[in-house]
């Protein structure tokens, strides 16, 4: 197991805390489909994962879980209103071509909202590009930016203000510390790692 | 970038080898969904693999409109045609012979040993022709299932089929839920679109005007040949893609220029079309034909409602549907649409789809990706 693995074993579980037994569960962005087969075992819940690619749809169904493979953003109006009690965005937002028009459709589909994402605030973050006047390299971003995907990094103050300002209502929201296993409990902005959030439309 | 932890295992594979068909007879009248009845029926079918004790490994395997029973292996060994699906059924084959017991019969209305239009009625001595009563694929369907009942089979660990073997397929895990452990539909789609009627009609325009036709009584000496290839041709090339077509013939030419008459065939695609024009006249029946591509454009699971959901509420195996990306005759979003609707219901449901330039035809070839996903889905 790589540490990279490891590190995502504790949001897993606060997103697991937010899932309720029978759930229907949509997860955007759903890789190989690890957090839905345990949200299946665990929780009961009824999952489908959304990815775009072929490889991690073939992990899925090696899963048993179900998967479509396509787009995020576009498969959200095959579905009504509040037709998922739950829809999960775990470290994909950042990969959103339209996080604004994409996070208003989850809202409309699920009654509740999960996102999950790397805070760029993070001070380690922020001293990487201070000091060496580059991006983070970690064991989360290995890749150099010119091999890697294209993201858009944000901040937690960044999705406090994105939030206020969409009507969007945050019911709970936890912090991981840079290691994104212990909870962060003092100014989340600088010092957390990795934040969970808990939405609803207001 | 591995980033797939679908491991690229090699499956040591051998050939299911020499096959034979055998024939299904069932003495009671079979009675279509339109209402019309045939006094006995039979299916040819092959098999391959064993039948475990339990009865539990059983894979159904539907062909599409201008297949047949004759999937994997050879009737002896001097031939070199092996069966349609032979790369993906076989010892360590993603259909594995080894694990499964594979069934695959000639449909209902087709003229490859089933009963068709072409059939004798042994009521009146002659064939039906365009007696034959009205076809669907729900009759297929039903057809089938009295070909599994007599095999001794309740339940299938699976069904699966591209085109129309995949429009079979859904119609199974619709109409037989207690019987479909899980299904596989490849290239498929929940009804003909105006285009795909289109180009049928005109297949079956390109028949019916041949005068060797004759109101469907043609002696199997002299068929509407005619009108079947031309049928064959233009439905041959929806089948393909462009980007597949101009990779395999682009603008060759065949012959010396000198000499050549000037609507003699010059490119190499029209030589290939007229070949397999022709190839096909040898091998199947134009009111089969007829029958069978009404069948289809007549198929609609959203029914008469006008509700897909309402129809695909029946089901209850998981499924995986496979779409291709070249394929413009059940494109994408044909196949697409029907998992849609299956996840709106709360259904087990996978869609994943393939980039491959084959077109519709892209689930007739061999592609590791399909392979792994056909592995993947039977086996766990």
């Amino acid at each position: 197991m790589n540490p990279h693995s490891k590190k995502r074993q504790v949001d897993f579980q606060v997103i697991a805390r937010w899932v309720n037994a029978g759930d229907r569960v949509l997860d955007l962005g759903c890789g190989r489909g690890i957090l839905l087969e345990s949200l299946m075992q665990k929780q009961s819940v009824y999952g489908v994962g959304v990815d775009i690619e072929l490889d991690k749809i073939i992990s899925c169904v090696k899963r048993g879980v179900s998967a479509y493979h396509g787009d995020v953003h576009a498969v959200l109006e095959n579905f009504g209103d509040a037709s998922f009690d739950r829809v999960i965005l775990s470290r994909s937002v950042d990969l959103l071509e339209q996080p604004d028009a994409t996070l208003t459709e989850a809202l409309r589909v699920g009654k509740h909202v999960t996102v999950g994402f790397v805070n760029h605030g993070f001070w380690r973050n922020r001293l990487s590009f201070l000091s060496h006047g580059r991006r983070v390299e970690n064991e989360v971003y290995p890749k150099k930016w010119y091999e890697s995907q294209p993201t858009n990094p944000f901040s937690i103050n960044e999705f406090d203000s994105f939030c206020a300002a969409s009507g969007i209502q945050i019911m709970d929201r936890e912090y991981l510390q840079g290691n994104w296993r212990d909870e962060c409990r003092l100014c989340p902005g600088l010092m957390a790692g990795y934040a969970i959030y808990n939405l609803t439309k207001a | 970038m591995n980033d797939s932890e679908a491991e690229a295992v090699t499956h040591e594979e051998g050939e299911v080898g020499i096959v034979a068909h055998a024939d299904f007879v069932s003495k009671a009248p079979f009675e279509f969904e339109s209402g019309g009845t045939i006094p006995e029926l039979t299916l040819r079918y092959e098999t391959y693999g064993r039948l475990n004790k339990e009865k539990s490994n059983a894979i159904l395997i539907c062909h599409a409109l201008t297949g047949d029973h004759h999937c994997a292996g050879v009737y002896d060994m001097t031939e070199r045609k092996q069966g349609w699906w032979n790369f993906m059924v076989g010892p360590g084959k993603p259909i594995d012979t080894r694990k499964y017991f594979i069934i695959c019969s000639n449909v209902l209305g087709g003229c490859q040993g089933s009963t068709g239009p072409r059939s004798i009625n042994p009521e009146t001595g002659e064939r039906y022709d365009l007696d034959f009563p009205k076809l669907t694929v729900r009759d297929m369907v039903k057809a089938q299932s009295l070909l599994l009942d007599a095999l001794g089979l309740d339940r299938l660990h699976a069904v699966m089929g591209g085109s129309m073997g995949g429009m079979q397929t859904l119609q199974w895990a619709i109409d037989f839920p207690q019987r479909v452990g899980r299904y596989i539909a490849l290239a498929c789609c929940a009804r003909h679109n105006a285009q795909a009627i289109a180009f049928n009609d005109t297949g079956r325009q390109a028949i019916m005007r041949d005068p060797a036709r004759l109101q469907g009584k043609y002696e199997s000496e002299a068929p509407p040949a005619h009108g079947l290839s031309v049928a064959r041709m233009m439905a041959h090339i929806t089948y393909l893609s462009d980007v597949g077509m101009e990779a395999r013939f682009g603008r060759k030419r065949q012959g010396e220029e000198s000499g050549r008459e000037h609507f003699e065939v010059e490119f190499e695609v029209e030589s290939y079309l007229r070949y397999q024009g022709q190839q096909f006249v040898s091998r199947f029946d134009a009111n089969s034909y007829l029958y069978l591509t009404k069948a289809l454009d007549r198929f609609d699971l959203h029914g008469a409602g006008g509700s897909l959901d309402a129809t695909l509420t029946a089901v209850e195996a998981p499924g995986l549907v496979v779409g291709f990306g070249s394929d413009w005759l059940y494109p994408p979003q044909a196949n697409r649409e029907v998992v849609e609707a299956l996840l709106r219901l709360g259904k087990a449901a996978s869609y994943a789809e393939l980039a491959l330039d084959a077109g519709h035809d892209s689930f007739l070839l061999r592609a590791p990706k399909l392979d792994q996903l056909i592995r993947t889905f039977l086996d766990r």
